[in-house]
């Protein structure tokens, strides 16, 4: 029953990091705790360990940053420069002053670069908002950039075409504003060998500092690769989409046990050689998306009993060529999923389903999306052996009908249920869904047959957090407006 | 219900019940720092505060008088701008100089609920806007050199969403 955690695996990745920051050969000690969300990323939850104290030198500092504690309070002058004669204390009474302080009066001028008023305000935007707040004004920035907290979620990106123009210290200066904002994800964008090997130069303190990198639509080649590779020591998620012209021997040579997260997505010669090379290579693996059209059913049995522990997390987009026998090689060689995407992957019929149901007991996301050979069966059988299924996407299964939806409205756990454009639900399968109580998100986007009145009966759902209707035809202004009102704390998406 | 007596930066006097007043930590500290306890009718001076504003305030805080206390912030997530109650909305139909001033005011005597909806106004009023309108809406020096407008330009458009 024991099943490596998120947090099993972030202390792997921690201990990892300390050995080759620090050189100190500890190892974080096993733990066997339960996973606390599947949805969190590895990223997120290694950030986490970090912020909360971890081993390193480098976590510490990052501690620091993140964890420091707020100033006392705005009854202290901030700058000698605002306290003005004649402003409230002193006017009042002489008394006051004996005792506590009084907040100091700013005018509007005074307002706008108080760092303790700027930060509160800045809460109120989302982390891209505050990218064009960090242009208004020195103060702004200098603000913005001293808090991690308000970067995080997003990622720097490098374009390489533009860079190549640009001049080494500018190049430099955007490398040390990355660090500034506590960033340690990089995204390239049309990176070729020499863009990476110009990183590794003009970036010396990435080896530290990088811990996830991304490599987008790129013409780098195996060797750019491998350079990147070594530079970045402290990398432990990677993403290759559209890297086309990366090898499976390119992986085999650079792919290093750090990685616990790793993406390929449309990279032509991505097929069984490179899965194959993950199993060998990756053993602390926790989290695997690959979205390749020539991988077989036969790839799928490479993975090594170490990652029947660490692998929590399958993803398998469009992996067209996969069937039924794909998934027993799935099942037998990860039995401890949490997570399993199969969308896209058509050939999946229910029996594939019942497979998954019977054997992958842990899991609590399952998304079959674009799979359009499964029917009401499967239903079936994931309604009665997955308990702790949390998350179930069923987009365009087009043959799934209101009997289906009977069955999924069993399951207790399921919190969140996507239905886009299953286009045979009727209100009859509505009614089953508002039974479901713990049900907070629900997509029934794209289904023409619910009407005006099926859909308001959903107002029985109070948990609901989110609810997409878009592309409904049933779905009137009168209803939104219905939905809204008795709906106060659910985002309805229209 | 005792009343106390707040008196604007223009002299005008306003009595007001001392548990509306206390909702300004401000007015609070110093009533507490005073001691309540003799008779004597207290005003409590607000030199920073026109009578146009304070008026404003009083009656954003009459009304508000019986809501429970906001619930603690998690400091590090960002704040929602989009559920402004109709009645603050209508409250806060007023030009920019009366908004600005209002969260002056709230700031001074540290009313949280106020300055919150007032913050949220204004921040609704900058989203999606560019720096140079931001900077105009505000009356902020754009300090940077061109150089540096460019630097900070790249650093942040070039940031996109994981």
């Amino acid at each position: 029953m024991s099943s490596i955690s998120a947090q099993g695996v972030v202390e792997r990745a921690s201990a990892e990091l300390s050995k080759r920051i620090n050189g100190l050969g500890l190892r974080g000690s096993k733990h066997h705790h339960a996973a606390t969300s599947a949805k969190t990323s590895v990223m997120e939850r290694v950030t986490n360990v970090f912020c909360g104290g971890g081993g390193s030198n480098a976590a510490a500092a990052t501690a620091a940053t993140l964890g420091a504690p707020e100033k006392p309070s705005r009854l202290l002058p901030q700058k000698p420069g605002m306290q003005k004669p004649g402003s409230a204390p002193s006017s009042i009474a002489p008394s006051y002053r004996k005792q506590r302080q009084l907040p100091i009066y700013l005018s509007w001028d005074e307002l706008m670069i108080d760092e303790k008023f700027l930060t509160m305000f800045f809460y109120y935007f989302s982390p891209c908002e505050r990218c064009v707040l960090a242009r208004v004004c020195i103060r702004w920035r200098d603000v913005l950039y001293k808090s991690p907290r308000f970067w995080s979620g997003l990622v720097p990106v490098l374009q390489c075409r533009e860079m190549r123009g640009c001049h080494t210290t500018e190049r430099t200066r955007l490398y040390s504003s990355v660090l500034r904002r506590g960033f340690h994800s990089l995204r390239l964008v049309s990176a070729s060998d020499e863009d990476a090997i110009d990183l590794v130069n003009t970036f010396p303190l990435a080896a530290k500092h990088v811990h996830s990198l991304s490599l987008r639509c790129s013409s780098i080649t195996d060797r750019g690769l491998e350079t990147l590779l070594d530079h970045l020591q402290a990398l432990y998620e990677l993403e290759l989409a559209g890297c086309n012209e990366i090898t499976e021997a390119g992986l085999w040579a650079c792919l290093s046990p750090r990685i616990v997260s790793l993406t390929l997505t449309d990279c032509i010669n991505v097929a069984d050689e490179a899965v194959g090379a993950v199993a060998q290579l990756l053993p602390a693996l926790y989290e695997f998306s690959l979205q390749a059209y020539h991988v077989t059913d036969a790839a799928l049995g490479y993975f090594s009993p170490k990652q029947s522990h660490t692998l929590n997390v399958l993803r398998l987009h469009s992996c067209w060529e996969i069937t039924n026998h794909g998934v027993v090689n799935i099942v037998h060689s990860l039995p401890n999923l949490t997570v399993l995407s199969l969308s896209g992957c058509s050939k999946i019929t229910d029996d594939g389903v019942e497979l998954i149901a019977e054997n992958l007991q842990k899991l609590r996301s399952l998304d079959l999306s674009w799979c359009p050979r499964i029917t009401d069966a499967a239903l079936e059988y994931i309604a009665c052996d997955l308990n702790q299924l949390e998350e179930l996407v069923l987009d365009r299964c087009v043959h799934i009908t209101d009997i289906g939806i009977g069955y999924i409205s069993t399951m207790l756990s399921l919190q969140s249920l996507y239905l886009r454009w299953c286009s045979q639900i009727r209100d009859f399968g509505l009614q089953h869904l508002c039974g479901m109580r713990n049900l907070q998100i629900l997509s029934l986007a794209g289904c023409p047959l619910l009407t005006s009145s099926g859909l308001s009966s959903l107002i029985q759902l109070r948990h609901m957090r989110e609810l997409e209707l878009t592309n409904c035809p049933g779905a009137s202004r009168e209803l939104f407006d219905y939905l809204r009102e008795h709906l106060p704390r659910c985002l309805v998406i229209e | 219900m005792p009343n106390i007596k707040l008196q604007s930066s223009d002299g005008e006097t306003f009595e007001v019940d001392v548990e509306i007043a206390k909702c300004s930590v401000t007015i609070k500290t110093m009533l507490e720092d005073l001691g309540m306890d003799d008779e004597e009718e207290e005003v409590v001076p607000l030199p920073n505060v026109n009578s146009a504003i304070l008026r404003k305030v009083i009656h954003w805080a009459t009304y508000h008088k019986d809501d429970p206390p906001p619930p603690e912030d998690d400091e590090n997530k960002e704040k929602r701008t989009d559920d402004i109650s109709s009645w603050d909305a209508d409250f806060l139909k007023v030009d920019q100089g009366t908004l600005f001033e209002l969260i002056l005011a709230a700031n001074y005597l540290d009313i949280k609920g106020l300055l919150d909806v007032t913050c949220k106004t204004v921040a609704n009023m900058i989203k999606g806007k560019a720096p140079e309108e931001i900077r105009k809406t505000f009356n902020i020096k754009n300090d940077f050199t061109a150089s540096e407008e460019e630097q900070v330009r790249k650093e942040n458009e070039w940031c996109e969403e994981k």
